[in-house]
């Protein structure tokens, strides 16, 4: 795609970033697809691409395609928001460079070395082996320094150039996100301890950075696609930081309920989770308002058109707060609390709700600044949707919510079978896995995951030609 | 606060499926809610359909009661259940107060 309508620089790396989060966001799927068939028929890619190294690869392509989109995010918006280029901009294409081939890599290893010698080469230049991040320390370094840079990047210019709301909870936010990466970097001999600071990076990203980068970029989305009044998005945004981080951050008590932590946890879990779905809720509410007042203004001017400018990426930032709503407040809050977690830790809700929460929270609102980054590419003014579009996004969605669905039935089965029934035994591990309702679970989870697939073949279509479309206002 | 106090009984496997569904509703019937408080606010739906935002409230609310019970939460949980139910009865009013005034204030 030519840059044409693109001066800033900084938005040229924006896309450089989009790209290849697209790219990963594929092999994300197509590992997991891997995954899917694994439970159907154990013996599929047996000592090739074992279950282990394919999930591995899904989760980790996940975090990293997300990493990347959150980037390109920034620098889409920053020329907008402060006013001025990218200071450092020069440094943030040779860093993307040097992720990029670090990724790269260590996918490579992931695949073709795999497992090491478990001592500290393994460690070093494999991987650490905890879940999520099991980049090998040479990565993590090259992460934090990329992650540092663009940071710099991000200060730099909010600092030179005129500072907005947006850009100050990014700021803050940003820094955080980079500094908890440290604790995920260094293992201690005790499995309790080590745990306790791996969920720092785990938790404290989603449920706290993550979610802040969620409310500052549907911010900024909603001031350049509906026309939203700044000084109310931006009353909005601090509220929600606000409520994200005052329910997130102690809301980390719920990975402590069974880690060997002291007790106090599951008081303190309790507490923060009941209140983690209310921010959730206000950022729902958010979306509405601002359409309803916007549209509202305009309808008494007598304009019937719509104020949406970008339709496509509208859709998905309403998909972001309608799928951060039931992903991550209603799959989460249905087995948060200790008394039902005892049942339902480990089983396939925890799958569920990983799967809804991690696509409604990010994915949506990701591939909706992916769409802005089209419009802003193709110099067009009202974006509109084409068939590609529909497709993608209802084969997506519904791939999506079809595997949580088969995920929570057999996630059930195993509440039912083997815990409540069996009470956790190494029989009934196996007995709930054998159930009917569990192997026809796993079925529709690999059928929705082939539709998710499919969606995603025609998401990459639309965001390549959606551009050249005749049907857009210039 | 020690284990025994926190898990004071075992769930009946026949209350799972009502724990699930009903810890669902809390939030469904909370999103009914706030969605129609603010429909009404900003004109999107006319006075009448208020009081229907408040009786999806009261459902949530009973959800939560019913979750909680059939958990067998202990006395702190049921405390954190009821501050929830309250923070989400109040939420939508508090945020748009401050909203609207931030609105005003930005207009005029």
């Amino acid at each position: 795609m030519a840059n044409s309508y693109l001066t800033s620089e900084s938005k040229k790396l924006a896309t450089w970033y989009f790209t290849f989060a697209a790219i990963i966001f594929g092999a994300q799927l197509l590992f997991g697809l891997v995954a899917a068939v694994q439970y159907v028929v154990p013996g599929f890619l047996f000592e090739i691409l074992d279950f282990s190294v394919a999930r591995t690869l899904h989760i980790n392509a996940l975090v990293v395609w997300m990493v990347f989109a959150m980037f390109g995010s920034v620098y889409w918006l920053l020329p907008d928001e402060t006013g001025i280029e990218t200071v450092g901009v020069g440094l943030g294409k040779l860093l993307f460079w040097i992720f990029a081939a670090a990724i790269v890599v260590v996918v490579l290893v992931y695949l073709f070395i795999q497992v090491g010698p478990a001592d500290e080469t393994t460690i070093w230049f494999i991987m650490e082996g905890r879940e999520y991040i099991e980049a090998p320390r040479w990565a993590d370094i090259g992460i934090v320094v990329v992650a540092l840079g663009f940071v710099a990047n991000l200060f730099m210019t909010g600092i030179q150039g005129n500072r907005s709301g947006i850009v100050t909870v990014l700021m803050a936010d940003m820094i955080a996100f980079a500094g908890l990466y440290l604790a995920g970097v260094f293992f201690t001999d005790n499995i309790s301890i080590d745990q306790f600071w791996w969920w720092w990076v785990i938790h404290l990203w989603v449920e706290a950075t993550w979610e802040v980068f969620v409310g500052s970029i549907a911010a900024y989305g909603l001031i350049t696609m509906i026309g939203a009044h700044r000084k109310v998005v931006e009353m909005w945004l601090w509220i929600e930081v606000t409520m994200l981080f005052g329910s997130g951050i102690l809301g980390l008590g719920h990975h402590y309920f069974w880690i060997g932590t002291p007790e106090y946890w599951w008081e303190i879990g309790a507490l923060f989770s009941a209140l983690e779905p209310l921010p959730l809720v206000a950022m729902f509410i958010h979306v509405l308002y601002d359409w309803g007042r916007m549209q509202g203004e305009e309808s008494a001017k007598g304009q019937e058109e719509s104020v949406i400018t970008n339709k496509p990426a509208f859709t998905w930032f309403v998909l972001n707060a309608f799928g951060n709503f039931l992903g991550a407040g209603i799959w989460g809050f249905f087995h948060t609390l200790p008394q039902v977690n005892l049942y339902t830790h480990g089983t396939q809700f925890t799958s569920a709700h990983g799967h809804l929460a991690f696509f409604g929270a990010y994915a949506t609102i990701l591939i909706g600044m992916m769409y802005i980054g089209v419009q802003g590419k193709n110099g067009i003014k009202v974006m509109n949707n084409t068939t590609s579009t529909i497709w993608a996004t209802s084969m997506i969605v519904g791939g999506v919510v079809g595997m949580t669905v088969a995920l929570t039935v057999a996630g059930y089965v195993q509440v039912l079978v083997s815990r409540a029934q069996m009470g956790a035994t190494w029989a009934g591990y196996f007995d709930g896995q054998s159930g009917m309702w569990f192997a026809q679970g796993m079925d529709w989870r690999l059928a929705m995951g082939v539709v998710t697939f499919l969606g995603f073949l025609f998401l990459v279509k639309d965001l390549l030609s959606i551009g050249k479309a005749t049907h857009h206002k210039r | 606060m020690s284990g025994d106090v926190l898990i004071t009984q075992d769930i009946l496997a026949g209350d799972f499926l009502t724990i699930f569904v009903s810890s669902a509703l809390v939030l469904v019937f909370g999103g009914f809610y706030v969605g129609i408080y603010t429909a009404v606010k900003v004109n999107l739906l006319k006075g009448w359909a208020m009081p229907f935002g408040y009786l999806f409230w009261m459902l949530a609310a009973y959800c939560l009661y019913l979750m909680g019970s059939l958990m067998h939460v202990n006395n702190f949980t049921a405390k954190a259940l009821v501050v929830a139910a309250i923070g989400l009865l109040l939420l939508p009013h508090a945020v748009y107060y401050m909203q609207d005034r931030v609105h005003e204030e930005n207009e005029h």
